[in-house]
């Protein structure tokens, strides 16, 4: 492996050596940017190697990741999903595709390492479990493809034909047993590949998933809107305003805790994020810690140079103690 | 007229996300064709003669009172009417303020709004869209009328014996556009400066309108106009007090939007350091810091440096035609003849 040496006469801080690094790769070009999609912000004074870790703005690749794999190019879908995953770890959307990528690409122990990340975070995903016993096929563990299948099998039989997923789950473990069969029995076509493009939303559709989510949430069926809003990130990914309304639904169920693992999300991915900031100060206020509220507060009082909506409504909250509209 | 139909999705409007689709569909619908910084053209019609709104408006139709109560509440209703937050809900995230389907008190025939509108000009005033409230499933966008015209053809009567105005704007605010309840006195300014809003005012006794240039002087004027704050505090009003600095900051951003680019950081950078200190002064308003007001005269006082400044630069911000028409090219804006040489 090469060795960067540095002159002779004169050595660099480590940290003016990552910064130079940084300013000359793509990789580096990604994190002087400071991202995009209101994240704010670059990196312009010098960072210690601890603080130059990568930093993607997580919807920006994960939309060219998208673009990537739809036109073919796998590598690239997969170098950008890679991204998503390192900014958004928690993001099972970035996981997902990138198993997905790297099956388009033929790296079937990739994709089924991703695939499996993917299902940790979200266990019930159908096509997840799905593709992740065809990635294991593809790498002849039949073993483990055929314990993925049983899974399946054992969710179908508890559903019974009666659960909104019963077509998926069907569909699923007739590609998994094709793909599972030995090459010269008489199967009736070629087995499946991990290749469910069909599967994938367009902007457009992530747009109508994002509406109907929202109106979900006006009708109080908070648990059909994550459904939709799930659909809406298999479109725009780790979008820190679908995380940011992931948090309002879980503040309507009573899950303060989930609520603000995803105010947190969005931050982390979006820190002026307005939406997010404002609803975390609210949910600081119901969790009766005033100070933190007044720190969000004080946030948005930055950044909000000619004043804003946010700015005033948590600052309601905070006057009133609660909502004011209750 | 088409009939009323039935909406294709119950699009309701929870805060934060509503607005962000609409930024989604606004960045799909105009990315391609809009390279100006300018909230105003986020309800601008696609297609429309955007050269032609950024810089020219009708005339505002403004008959001030001679009493000078009544002239006061005029100015307390004039700064709230063009300030977003006044409306609170979607509708202060995405800018929009009373002004906006109202450009200087009049009509507005080249709004558009996704999911609000239909034809170029009008509004669904009972959408889902900035409403709770008032949704009622159907789509049946309306004709936003010139409240500068003949108050015959206004649905609202407006005698200042009837309390009717009063009660529609206050269902408007709070019911249409989800916003926080008005403090009573902007409220009564609000219905004060429409009624004041009158054909004979204008010169040509507004069939139609006359034009005028949109002006960094006339947005800077906005924003003395609103620091009728001072009038509010020696009103002891402090709610009113505060609603005057907020519209003075939004028309600071007004302005600072339009001295858009690096070779005008400088401007922005006053215009920010001015909205920073009204933002302290509210606050000392808030306290019922007695010194509020001291502070207010002090801010007026400095006023005509900056605004010396920001006319000095107007040339090369997109108050100035050519550089809309620039930039609305998607070119960068050359250089005027004014401006320094860099080597």
């Amino acid at each position: 492996m090469a060795v960067l040496r540095l002159s002779h006469t004169f050595r660099l801080p480590n940290a003016v050596v990552w910064g130079l690094i940084a300013a000359s790769t793509p990789l580096g070009a990604a994190v002087a940017s400071g991202g995009g999609g209101g994240m704010g912000g670059g990196m312009s004074a010098p960072m210690s190697p601890s603080m130059s870790t990568p930093q993607y703005d997580p919807a920006q690749e994960y939309r060219d990741g998208m673009a990537a794999y739809q036109a073919g190019k796998f590598k690239d879908a997969a170098r950008s999903f890679d991204h998503v995953t390192q900014a958004a770890p928690g993001e099972v959307n970035g996981w997902r595709m990138l198993g997905l990528a790297r099956g388009g690409n033929n790296d079937a122990k990739g994709a089924a390492k991703a695939l499996e990340r993917a299902l940790k975070i979200d266990p019930k995903a159908v096509d997840t479990r799905r593709d992740y016993a065809l990635a294991l096929a593809q790498m002849k563990q039949g073993d483990k493809a055929s314990a993925q299948l049983d899974m399946l099998k054992s969710r179908a039989a508890q559903c019974n034909d009666t659960c909104p997923e019963a077509a998926d789950l069907k569909s699923a473990i007739s590609q998994v047993e094709a793909a599972l069969k030995p090459p010269n029995s008489a199967a009736t076509g070629p087995a499946a590949s991990i290749a469910p493009s069909g599967s994938l939303l367009s902007a457009a559709a992530g747009d109508g998933a994002y509406v109907e989510a929202v109106s979900l949430i006006n009708e109080h069926r908070y648990g059909d809107a994550l459904v939709a809003l799930d659909r809406a990130s298999a479109a725009f990914g780790p979008h820190p305003d679908i995380l940011t309304y992931r948090g309002y639904v879980w503040r309507k169920l009573g899950r303060l805790d989930k609520a603000e693992q995803y105010y947190r999300a969005a931050l982390a991915i979006a820190p002026w994020h307005r939406g997010a900031t404002e609803y975390y100060g609210e949910l600081k206020v119901i969790e009766g810690d005033v100070a933190g509220a007044r720190t969000m507060l004080a946030k948005l009082e930055r950044q909000c140079a000619f004043g804003c909506a946010d700015a005033e409504d948590l600052r309601r909250w905070i006057d009133h103690g609660g909502d004011p509209a209750s | 007229m088409d009939r009323p139909r039935r909406r294709s999705g119950v699009l309701i409007a929870p805060r934060l996300l509503v607005a962000g689709a609409v930024a989604w569909t606004l960045a799909a619908a105009r990315a391609d064709t809009v390279t100006v910084p300018l909230r105003v053209l986020r309800w601008t019609a696609p297609g429309a003669e955007v050269v032609r709104i950024l810089t020219r408006r009708p005339v505002e139709c403004l008959a001030v009172p001679a009493d000078p109560e009544a002239a006061y509440r005029v100015e307390v209703g004039r700064a709230a009417f063009r300030d977003p937050l006044l409306l609170g809900g979607q509708a202060a995230r995405a800018g929009i303020a009373c002004e906006s389907c109202h450009r200087n008190g009049r009509t507005n025939p080249d709004f558009a709004f996704p999911g609000l509108s239909g034809a170029p000009g009008t509004a669904d005033v009972t959408s889902f869209v900035f409403s709770t409230h008032r949704g009622d499933h159907v789509d049946d966008p309306r004709p936003i009328p010139d409240l500068g015209g003949p108050k015959v053809r206004l649905k609202v009567d407006q005698s200042p014996a009837s309390p009717a105005l009063g009660t529609f704007i206050h269902g408007l605010v709070v019911e249409e556009f989800e916003g926080a309840e008005p403090p009573p006195g902007v409220l009564e300014g609000l219905a004060a400066y429409v009624r004041a809003l009158n054909p004979a005012a204008c010169a040509d006794g507004g069939a139609g309108g006359g034009f005028e240039r949109v002006t960094a002087a006339a947005a800077i004027a906005d924003v003395l106009r609103a620091a009728a704050a001072r009038a509010a505090l020696a009103h002891r009003d402090g709610p009113v007090a505060l609603a005057m600095i907020q519209a003075a900051r939004a028309q600071l951003g007004d302005l600072a939007e339009h001295f858009d680019g690096r070779a005008l950081t400088a401007e922005r950078q006053r215009l920010t350091h001015a909205s920073f200190e009204l933002a302290y002064i509210a606050d000392a308003v808030r306290r019922t810091d007695p010194g509020a007001d001291r502070r207010l005269a002090a801010w007026l006082r400095r006023a005509p440096a900056w605004r010396a400044a920001l006319l000095n630069a107007e040339p090369r911000s997109l108050y100035d035609k050519g550089r809309v028409e620039t930039a609305l090219s998607g070119g960068q804006a050359p250089a005027p003849s004014s401006q320094p040489r860099v080597r």
